[in-house]
């Protein structure tokens, strides 16, 4: 889908066709879901989340001016609703999702592709949202530091920074939980 | 393993994403094959870059696209913090407050409520203090009527926020 023929969706949604802004929820659905899934680190919550995101940018979209791509400005809402979700539920107890770590046989750097995904998202859930969100978005590798920074409300050179820091202290995180595995056999 | 220290940790990172020019890639890869924890630490970084890599998209469920036209009438989708109702009574209590507080200015309540703060009778360790410090006029009447005043402020808020937007948005919807 072209910018162009993006921007003639949402001229068709702001004249009143509902029914057209299905094809940007489709295009759009899966980058939403990882962003508000890496903040809530549970399904449930990250799909109402994304969902509600949807339904906030269809009645603010007249506010979107059009500077910035449509999806920066939509995973920017995503962003906050999920932030917004996380302090709601701030005392709820952890999802089973973050919190258990199962056992396996490997443990420095041979782990096979699966267990490595596991504890990387163990890994990934002790860094803060912001990180967390942030170096998603950039191995994404569909985003350019300043839409990264646009979309977590942070300057560009601040992403920078904060994305090198979080992938230091990913591998410091994963380095740890690996050698309590360790221990643990 | 020995500790690398964060400016190899850079490096690694720069290298992992190719911004290290020739030279400079040749020199670290020297370096790699010299120290043993320098290439350890490379390879977690380059398993997490690998593992990461690309990899981390995710897809909600198959209804979702429904679920979100479904409910796109449906707005606010959070629940407001501050229902109109609770909006009208929040800004009875102030008017009431105000109300009440303006009747007992009027008929002179605070009006004997005058008194100096001297602030020599506070007991303050003498060297810092070699002058007599002033005294502060204290009028009860004053800080009434400012409070009078910041309430008359609160409830143009309360009135704005939790009445009056709700209820123009609400008439919005109904107009769709």
């Amino acid at each position: 889908m072209t910018k162009e023929s993006e921007y003639c969706i949402i001229d068709k949604v702001l004249a009143g066709e509902q029914a057209v802004y299905a094809e940007l929820v489709n295009k759009y659905k899966s980058y939403a879901f990882t962003i508000a899934h890496k903040i809530l680190q549970n399904r449930q919550e990250a799909e109402e989340a994304a969902q509600d995101a949807f339904i906030k940018a269809y009645h603010h979209l007249s506010g979107f001016n059009r500077d910035s791509k449509f999806s920066t400005w939509l995973y920017r809402i995503v962003f906050n609703t999920a932030i917004t979700y996380k302090r709601k539920n701030k005392y709820q107890f952890d999802s089973i999702e973050t919190t258990v770590i199962e056992y396996s046989q490997d443990t420095d750097g041979m782990l096979d592709r699966m267990d490595q995904k596991k504890y990387l998202n163990n890994a990934l859930a002790k860094l803060n949202e912001t990180d967390r969100t942030a170096l998603t978005l950039f191995y994404l590798e569909e985003f350019s530091l300043e839409e990264i920074a646009g979309i977590t409300g942070m300057r560009a050179n601040t992403a920078k920074v904060r994305i090198h820091r979080a992938r230091i202290r990913l591998a410091d995180e994963l380095k740890i939980i690996l050698k309590q595995e360790a221990l643990t056999l | 393993m020995e500790k690398i220290p964060q400016s190899l940790d850079d490096k690694i990172l720069r290298y992992l994403d190719g911004e290290l020019n020739t030279a400079e890639g040749l020199a670290f890869e020297e370096e790699l094959n010299q120290n043993d924890s320098l290439k350890k630490r490379l390879d977690q970084l380059q398993d997490i870059h690998l593992t990461m890599r690309g990899k981390m998209i995710e897809h909600p469920s198959k209804n979702f696209t429904q679920a979100v036209m479904r409910k796109l009438d449906q707005y606010p989708v959070q629940a407001r913090s501050f229902s109109i109702r609770n909006g009208i009574l929040l800004l009875s209590g102030v008017l009431v407050a105000v109300g009440i507080a303006s009747i007992l200015v009027s008929a002179g309540v605070f009006d004997n409520l005058n008194t100096t703060i001297d602030l020599n009778q506070v007991e303050l360790p003498k060297k810092y203090f070699e002058r007599s410090l002033p005294s502060i006029p204290f009028s009860g009447k004053v800080i009434v009527n400012i409070i009078i005043i910041l309430n008359l402020g609160l409830a143009w808020l309360v009135l704005d926020r939790a009445i009056l937007k709700p209820l123009f948005q609400r008439r919005l919807q109904g107009d769709h």
